[in-house]
């Protein structure tokens, strides 16, 4: 098997840009899908023991969390990137008719950053989802017991939540989140489809331009596997710092 | 003693299951050896034509899922003089090419200019189709005439593809303003959202796309001094002479009696000459 890895070095830039992007539009998406878990994740468990309240908790904050969740685990990244590309943001983002942004800067937007925004906010809502339901199953593995002994040393629950449930939750949380963060890694070469310059787009403009796999293909997945592997050290690290001592 | 026979019954349902898959997985192998055997005897072998559906009207899908277009037409005409028999099977373009090489598919039409490096790797037939690189802009660009103008602007292609190579070649390999895509249709979707200012693919597929989407507002610029012509052609994979000499008589053959004019008015309308 004769390897030709001078298609690489003379591709090399895309390859480099590619990681750059591939690395930062995960991390962004990684963050901001943790907000949105840490809220949708609460969202979920709103509830109301009696009063006008309960109704208002169940169906106006708890049954959107869990159709947002149910709809966006529910269909496949792939088709959730396309759309959100070529149906969504089209109709928010226009140069003549947009209902977000109109004229000229959408025009600007698009042209430089319209990959980019699609591809973030499609990988931003499908880790929220999946991180919501993580979050979600952090809290409820806390003994009940702890949110009855801070309601009755005077907090409300959402000093209890802040002070003493979500920091407990968080360290459980550690491994599956940082599971999340690998797989959104991986999945964020779907965004190759609309054309954003990442890692796997490098290896398809390689793979076009000479018909040859093994080695575009062989190059992008060493550096997936790279920086996975960076992803992993950093979980590793942040589940020793948020240790129980005393144990 | 419950322990160990709960252990031994999961173990032989684990081997049942994995005799089962080993068991559908052989036949298959087995089948494809004997196949490319075969058509040395055998008059009626169906060849398995590769084709990327999703370039109007060279070829695309109806609503019936079935492969139609130019390219089908021409082919199945060859085939008819040639005595062969052929399947047209929708193949995606990245890594079509490679499916010639790995016996996947016997033959490819797809739109697929020939070029010296695609050569090197697979054989031709004689051309059947002369295009040219066509640029589509998006509405209200002015300021696009030349290929030329196309430096510093954002351009849509569809990956390895002649219009790839034309732009590369321009703009330089690893210009972050070629956006790439997996399909022409894909790019010219992208041409209208106004992501990309222009859009470089050969003018069958460009023309097709802006007469069926006539509102779009997009509008076409030729720049014949820039674009020199492509031919198509059947690809075969590299050293099937058989076929390919198949391929050629039966081109000749529809190009001489009128059967490859006939294909053509009805596909792009004016006569061609020759």
């Amino acid at each position: 098997m004769d390897f030709r890895w001078a298609m690489i070095i003379e591709y090399m830039p895309l390859f480099i840009n590619g990681l750059k992007m591939t690395l930062m539009i995960t991390l962004i998406a990684v963050f901001f899908g943790t907000l949105i878990g840490l809220l949708m994740g609460m969202a979920r468990l709103a509830d109301a023991k009696h009063g006008a309240q309960r109704y208002l908790l169940r169906f106006g904050v708890r049954l959107p969390a869990a159709a947002y969740v149910t709809f966006f685990r529910g269909t496949p990244l792939f088709v959730q990137i396309l759309l959100i590309h070529f149906a969504l943001m089209p109709m928010l983002v226009h140069p003549v008719d947009g209902l977000l942004i109109a004229g000229d800067s959408a025009r600007e937007l698009r042209q430089n950053y319209g990959a980019f925004l699609s591809g973030l906010l499609a990988l931003t809502l499908n880790a929220g989802a999946y991180i919501t339901e993580i979050f979600r199953a952090g809290i409820q593995s806390i003994d009940k017991g702890q949110m009855e002994a801070a309601r009755s040393l005077g907090m409300s629950y959402g000093q209890a939540m802040k002070e003493i449930i979500i920091p407990q939750a968080f360290r459980r949380m550690l491994p599956p989140l940082g599971n999340e963060a690998i797989m959104l890694l991986k999945d964020s070469s779907l965004v190759s489809a609309i054309g954003l310059a990442e890692l796997a787009f490098a290896a398809r403009t390689v793979a076009g331009v000479y018909s040859r796999y093994w080695e575009p293909y062989l190059t992008i997945s060493f550096l997936y596997l790279g920086l996975t592997l960076l992803l992993a050290w950093g979980v590793a690290a942040l589940e020793k710092k948020y240790q129980m001592k005393s144990r | 003693m419950e322990f160990s026979r709960r252990k031994l019954l999961m173990a032989l349902v684990a081997s049942a299951f994995v005799a089962a898959c080993g068991k559908s997985a052989e036949p298959k192998p087995a089948d494809n050896a004997a196949a490319p055997a075969a058509p040395a005897a055998t008059e009626t072998r169906t060849y398995v034509v590769g084709t990327d559906a999703a370039y109007a009207p060279f070829e695309f899908e109806n609503e019936k899922k079935e492969v139609q277009g130019f390219d089908i037409d021409v082919l199945s005409a060859i085939a008819e003089k040639a005595g062969i028999q052929v399947k047209f099977v929708n193949t995606p373009w990245e890594g079509i090419f490679a499916t010639l090489d790995q016996g996947d598919r016997d033959i490819v039409i797809s739109a697929v200019t020939i070029t010296d490096e695609r050569k090197q790797s697979m054989d031709f037939t004689e051309p059947y189709f002369e295009a040219r690189q066509l640029i589509a802009v998006g509405k209200g660009v002015t300021d696009i005439k030349t290929f030329n103008d196309l430096k510093g602007k954002k351009v849509g292609v569809q990956t390895g593809t002649t219009g790839d190579e034309v732009v590369q070649k321009l703009l330089g390999k690893t210009s972050e303003d070629i956006k790439r895509f997996e399909s022409t249709p894909l790019a010219m979707k992208e041409l209208e959202s106004g992501g990309v200012q222009a859009v470089v693919a050969d003018n069958g597929v460009v023309i097709n796309y802006l007469q069926n989407n006539a509102n779009a507002g997009l509008s076409l610029i030729e720049d014949n001094q820039s674009f020199s012509p492509e031919f198509y052609g059947i690809a075969v994979k590299k050293g099937n002479a058989e076929l390919l000499g198949k391929l050629n008589e039966g081109l000749k053959a529809i190009k001489a009696d009128g059967t490859y004019d006939k294909i053509y008015a009805k596909w792009f309308g004016e006569k061609k000459a020759g």
